[in-house]
C-alpha cells in the first residue's frame, strides 16, 4: 500500500478554530485519539546474513532473491501503535486476580476510572518506508504496510523478529474523514522525563497532565493523508493527490498544506 | 439623514433678466395660432386633449394597434422586413464608419503614419499613398453679434435641459435606491429568520452570489444530498422565494396499502397538502418532507429489485409485497394534494397496519441514514479501482420479515391451541407455552450504541419465536422454533421441530419444516403417536393393577396409523383407532374377524363398534382414558 500525505503547522491559538472548521467541511464531529507510539529499530541478527554474495553467473530463485533483498536490505525503524484512553493516564494499575474483584465490587468511583492493564493493550505495527524521491507532484507519496500485533507485552515477539525498543511518546488528536482522505490535526506528547524507566515500554502510565509537547508553543500538525491500494497503478495515485490537492484548495484560507521535507520522514536505521 | 444634509439638484432657474415684451409675443402668437380672433377656449380645449392622447409614443402605439390587427403570417412577414430594414441601416452605419475611419486614418498618415496605417483598409492603403491629406486650421470668419447671442442662448438652453435630466436621473435613482434598500432588509430579516429557525444557510456551492438554505440529509444517497439545498432567492419586494431548481413544487409522500382479498382494506395516512399558512419555514420544511419521501422510495424500488425471488414486485411508480396468501402491501409515490380515491377502499380495516408499516419504513431509513454516518466516519479502506457498491437499505425485509414471522406465529398458536383445547377436552392433562419473538432483547443492547439505534437493531436481526409443552405421557415433550431471517439467505421461515418421545426414541421430524401445514402435520403426528403410547402404558398399567381376564391389554403394531390391536381371551381381535386433527379427537373400536384377518368385513353385522369423539368446543363429555377402560372391559 502507498500512502500520500499533505502537512501543515497548526499554531496552537488557531486549534480550537481549525477544529470547528474541520468539522464543518467534513460533517462530522471530531474523534479524539490518544495514541502510545513504541519506536523500535531494526538490528541484524548476526548469522543471519551468510548467503553468498557476488558470483553473478550463479542464478539465484526468485524466492532467494526475495529473501536476500529482505535481510540484506536497508534497516527501518519502526513503529508500535497502542490506542489509550485519555482516562488510563494517571490510574492505578490494576492488580490481578480475584482481590481486585473484590475491591472493584466495592468502589463504586473505581469504576469510572479504568485501571490501564498493559496485559490487554492492544498494538499495531505500522511500517514507513522513506517518501519516494523525486516524485513530480507535489504530495508525500511513501511505502506503507500496517499489521495488527498480539496484545500485551510486545517487546519479546518485536525482540524475536530483531528489533529493538528505542523510545516511545504519545500522540494526542483528532481524526476527521472527508471522503477518502483521513485528516489527523495531532501532536506528540514527551512523557516526563524525570522518572525513567528501564530499557521498555511502560507498564503505568503517567498522569495526562504531566505530559509536555513536543512543541514547546504546543502547536498542533495537521495531516492529510490517503492510502491506495496499489501504488504501482499510475491512474489511482494520481486520482488520490487529485483529492489531496482538492482538500488543500478548500483549507487554502485557514491553513497552508505542503509536502513534507522528504528526509525529516527518513525511516531507515544508519 | 436625509433631512440634515440637502443638495440642490436642479439648476436655479433664474428669472429672465429681459421678459419677452408683449409685442413679441403677439407676434409669436400670431404667427403659430393665426388670428385671435379663432383662438377660443373650446379649440384650446381640443387641441390640448388631443396632445395629451397622443402622448409622447403615439407613432408605437398606432404601429402596436396595427400589428393586433395582423394576423400571424403578415406579423411574421413584418418582423422578417424589420429585421432586414434593422440589418440594412446597420450594415449602412458600419459602412459610414468604416469611411469615416479610413478618412481619419488617411489624415493622421500624415503624422504618425505607422500607427494610422494599421486602421486604413487595404483598398484605401492601395489607393491613396500615405499622408497624401493633409488638415490645417482655418480662421473662421468672426460671425456677427446676433449670431454670436444665438448660439449662447442655445447652448445655455442646452446645458439647462442637461442638468435638468441629470437631476431627474439622481433623484429617480435615488427613490429607486430607497426601494432596494427597504426590500433588500426585508429580504436580509427573511433570512435571519430562517437562521434563526436553526436552518443551515449557507453560500451556493455553483453560484457564490447566492444565499442557499440547507434542509436535505447529509447521509442520504449523493443524488438526494444535493437535492437538499435551495436557493433562497428575492423577489421584486424584497420577500423570500425557495428556489428548488427544477425539482418539482408539489409535495410528494409514499402511500402505502393494503389488499385483503383484491380489495383495498388499509391506507396509510397521506398529509395533507400544504398549510394555509404560506410562510417560508413551512415552505422549506415541506421540500424537505418531499425530498425524504421521494429518496425513501427510491430506496424501497431499489431494495425490492433484489427481492424479486421472494414476490416482490416493482411498477414505475409501484412497489408491491406478499404478506400472507391473502395479504398483500402497495408502496406508491403519490401527490400530497391528489385526492385519495375513498371510492376505492372497500374497508378501512387494516389501516392501522398501513399506518404501523408507514412509519416502519420511515424508521428504517432513518436508522440506514445514520448507519451511513457510522460509515463515512470510519476511516476508509484503502484507494483502489474497485468502486465501493453501496448495499441497499434495509426497509422492506424487516418489514416482511416481522409480518411473515408474526402471521406464521399467530397460525401456530392457533393450531396449538386448538389441538390443545381438544386434548383437554379429553381428559389429558398436557399444556404448552408460546415465547413469540423470544430473540427481541431490547435490554441486551450494547450501552455504546445510542438507544434508538438499538432499539432498530433488533428488529433487524434474525427473529425467533418458541413454542414449547409437554404431551399427554409424562416424559414426552416437544420443542419448536420458529426463524426468519430478514437478510441472508436462507430467507423466508424455518420451523425448527425438536421431541422428546421416550416411547419411541427413533422417531425424529425432518430437519427443516418450511411451511405452516407441514409443521402443523408433524406436530399433529406427535400428538397422536403419543395418545397412542398412552392408551399402550394405560393398558398395561390396568392390567397389571387388576389383572382380570376380562381386560384388553392395547399393544402398538402400527402406531404410526394411529391403530392399536388387542386379544381377548376368545382369540377375537379387536383394532382401536385413534384420528386426531385441529378440530378433534375420534377413538373407534373395531372387532376383528380373528388373529390373521387383517380387515374386519362390512357385511358382519357387528354391534360392537364404539366410537368416541371430542371436540374443540365440546364439554362434559367423558374422558380418553374412561373410555378406553370401558371398552377395555366390554369383552
Amino acid at each position: 500500500m502507498h500512502e500520500l500525505l499533505l502537512f501543515a503547522s497548526v499554531p496552537a491559538h488557531q486549534h480550537h478554530e481549525l477544529l470547528q472548521q474541520l468539522a464543518g467541511l467534513t460533517a462530522m464531529q471530531p474523534r479524539h485519539r490518544v495514541e502510545r507510539r513504541l519506536v523500535f529499530k531494526a538490528h541484524r541478527q548476526p548469522g543471519l546474513t551468510n548467503t553468498r554474495v557476488g558470483a553473478s553467473q550463479d542464478l539465484q530463485g526468485a524466492e532467494l532473491q526475495r529473501l536476500n533483498k529482505m535481510l540484506n536490505g536497508g534497516m527501518f525503524y519502526t513503529q508500535v501503535v497502542g490506542p489509550v484512553a485519555q482516562a488510563e493516564f494517571g490510574a492505578k494499575p490494576a492488580s490481578s486476580g480475584g482481590a481486585a474483584d473484590v475491591y472493584m465490587s466495592g468502589m463504586e468511583d473505581k469504576l469510572s476510572t479504568p485501571a490501564y492493564c498493559y496485559e490487554d493493550q492492544s498494538w499495531k505495527l505500522e511500517f514507513r518506508d522513506i517518501p519516494e524521491a523525486g516524485t513530480r507532484s507535489a504530495v508525500t507519496a511513501r511505502l506503507m504496510a500496517s499489521a495488527a500485533l498480539p496484545k500485551g507485552d510486545i517487546t519479546i515477539p518485536m525482540n524475536a523478529w530483531g528489533y529493538s525498543f528505542v523510545t516511545e511518546y504519545v500522540v494526542e488528536g483528532d481524526v476527521f474523514v472527508l471522503n477518502d482522505i483521513v485528516i489527523f490535526l495531532h501532536r506528540v506528547l514527551l512523557y516526563p522525563s524525570g522518572a525513567q524507566e528501564s530499557h521498555g515500554p511502560r507498564r503505568q502510565l503517567p498522569a495526562y497532565r504531566e505530559l509536555s509537547p513536543l512543541e514547546r508553543t504546543g502547536s498542533y500538525v495537521l495531516q492529510a493523508a490517503i492510502t491506495v491500494q496499489d501504488g504501482g497503478n499510475q491512474e489511482m495515485m494520481k486520482t488520490a493527490s487529485q483529492h489531496l490537492f482538492g482538500l488543500r484548495e478548500q483549507l487554502k484560507s485557514a491553513v497552508r498544506l505542503e509536502q513534507a521535507d522528504r528526509l525529516s520522514l527518513d525511516t531507515r536505521a544508519k | 439623514m436625509s433631512d440634515s444634509f440637502s443638495l440642490p439638484l436642479r439648476p436655479l432657474i433664474e428669472k429672465r433678466d429681459r421678459p419677452d415684451t408683449l409685442p413679441v409675443d403677439i407676434a409669436q402668437i400670431n404667427a403659430r395660432w393665426g388670428s385671435f380672433r379663432d383662438v377660443n377656449e373650446d379649440t384650446l380645449r381640443a387641441k390640448i386633449e388631443e396632445e395629451k392622447n397622443r402622448g409622447p409614443y403615439s407613432d408605437d402605439d398606432e404601429g402596436d394597434k396595427a400589428a393586433e390587427d395582423m394576423d400571424t403570417t403578415e406579423q411574421l412577414e413584418q418582423l422578417y422586413k424589420r429585421r432586414a430594414e434593422i440589418l440594412n441601416f446597420a450594415m449602412q452605419a458600419h459602412m459610414e464608419t468604416l469611411f469615416a475611419l479610413d478618412f481619419v486614418s488617411l489624415l493622421l498618415t500624415k503624422h504618425t503614419d505607422r500607427q494610422a496605417e494599421t486602421s486604413m483598409s487595404a483598398f484605401l492603403k492601395q489607393v491613396a499613398p500615405l499622408g497624401s491629406l493633409n488638415s490645417e486650421i482655418v480662421n473662421p470668419p468672426p460671425k456677427s453679434e446676433a449670431v454670436a447671442q444665438d448660439v449662447k442662448t442655445v447652448s445655455r438652453g442646452w446645458r439647462m435641459q442637461n442638468f435638468n435630466a441629470a437631476a431627474n436621473k439622481l433623484l429617480k435613482s435615488a427613490t429607486r435606491l430607497e426601494t432596494e434598500v427597504a426590500s433588500e432588509s426585508k429580504y436580509w430579516d427573511e433570512v435571519l429568520a430562517v437562521k434563526e429557525k436553526g436552518w443551515k444557510v449557507c453560500r451556493l456551492p455553483r453560484e457564490r452570489q447566492a444565499l442557499g438554505v440547507q434542509y436535505g440529509f447529509m447521509e442520504a444517497t449523493p443524488i438526494f444530498r444535493d437535492r437538499g439545498l435551495a436557493a433562497l432567492r428575492r423577489a421584486d419586494d424584497g420577500s423570500l422565494i425557495l428556489d428548488k431548481g427544477l425539482a418539482p413544487q408539489k409535495t410528494r409522500t409514499v402511500r402505502v396499502r393494503v389488499k385483503h382479498h383484491d380489495k383495498f382494506t388499509g391506507c396509510s395516512k397521506v398529509p395533507g397538502s400544504s398549510p394555509a399558512v404560506d410562510s417560508i419555514e413551512s415552505r422549506i420544511l415541506q421540500a424537505r418532507d418531499t425530498v425524504y419521501e421521494e429518496e425513501l422510495f427510491h430506496e424501497l424500488v431499489r431494495e425490492a429489485r433484489i427481492m424479486g425471488s421472494q414476490g416482490v414486485t416493482t411498477r414505475q411508480n409501484l412497489v408491491r409485497f406478499p404478506i400472507s396468501e391473502e395479504q398483500e402491501v402497495l408502496l406508491d409515490l403519490v401527490d400530497a394534494d391528489q385526492d385519495t380515491d375513498d371510492s376505492k377502499m372497500e374497508s378501512t380495516e387494516h389501516d392501522v397496519l398501513a399506518d404501523a408499516l408507514s412509519h416502519s419504513i420511515r424508521i428504517l431509513l432513518a436508522y440506514a441514514h445514520r448507519q451511513n454516518l457510522r460509515r463515512r466516519t470510519q476511516p476508509p479502506p484503502p484507494l483502489s479501482q474497485k468502486r465501493r457498491h453501496t448495499p441497499e437499505y434495509q426497509l422492506l425485509r424487516p418489514i416482511m420479515a416481522y409480518l411473515q414471522h408474526s402471521s406464521h406465529v399467530r397460525s401456530l398458536e392457533t393450531f396449538m391451541t386448538d389441538i390443545y383445547q381438544v386434548l383437554q377436552v379429553a381428559g389429558l392433562k398436557c399444556e404448552f407455552q408460546a415465547a413469540p419473538f423470544s430473540s427481541v432483547h431490547l435490554s441486551r443492547v450494547h450501552p455504546s450504541i445510542p438507544k434508538v439505534e438499538g432499539l432498530v437493531q433488533q428488529f433487524l436481526m434474525p427473529f425467533e419465536s418458541t413454542f414449547s409443552g409437554n404431551l399427554a405421557t409424562p416424559q414426552s415433550s416437544f420443542k419448536v422454533r420458529i426463524r426468519t431471517n430478514p437478510a441472508a439467505p436462507p430467507f423466508g421461515t424455518l420451523y425448527d421441530i425438536s421431541v422428546n418421545l421416550p416411547q419411541y426414541p427413533d422417531v425424529q421430524p425432518p430437519s427443516r419444516i418450511g411451511s405452516q401445514r407441514e409443521a402443523a402435520a408433524a406436530l399433529t403426528h406427535f400428538a397422536m403417536l403419543d395418545i397412542v403410547s398412552a392408551i399402550a402404558t394405560h393398558g398395561t398399567k390396568l392390567s397389571k393393577e387388576r389383572p382380570r381376564k376380562d381386560t384388553l391389554a392395547w399393544e402398538s403394531p402400527f402406531p404410526h396409523h394411529g391403530e392399536l390391536l388387542a386379544l381377548s381371551d376368545d382369540d377375537r381381535g379387536h383394532k382401536l383407532i385413534v384420528s386426531l386433527s385441529q378440530n378433534e379427537l375420534m377413538v373407534e373400536t373395531f372387532p376383528r374377524s380373528g388373529p390373521e384377518g387383517l380387515r374386519w368385513s362390512p357385511g358382519d353385522p357387528s354391534p360392537a363398534v364404539h366410537s368416541q369423539t371430542w371436540k374443540l368446543d365440546q364439554t362434559g363429555s367423558a374422558s380418553l382414558i374412561d373410555f378406553i377402560t370401558e371398552v377395555s372391559r366390554e369383552w
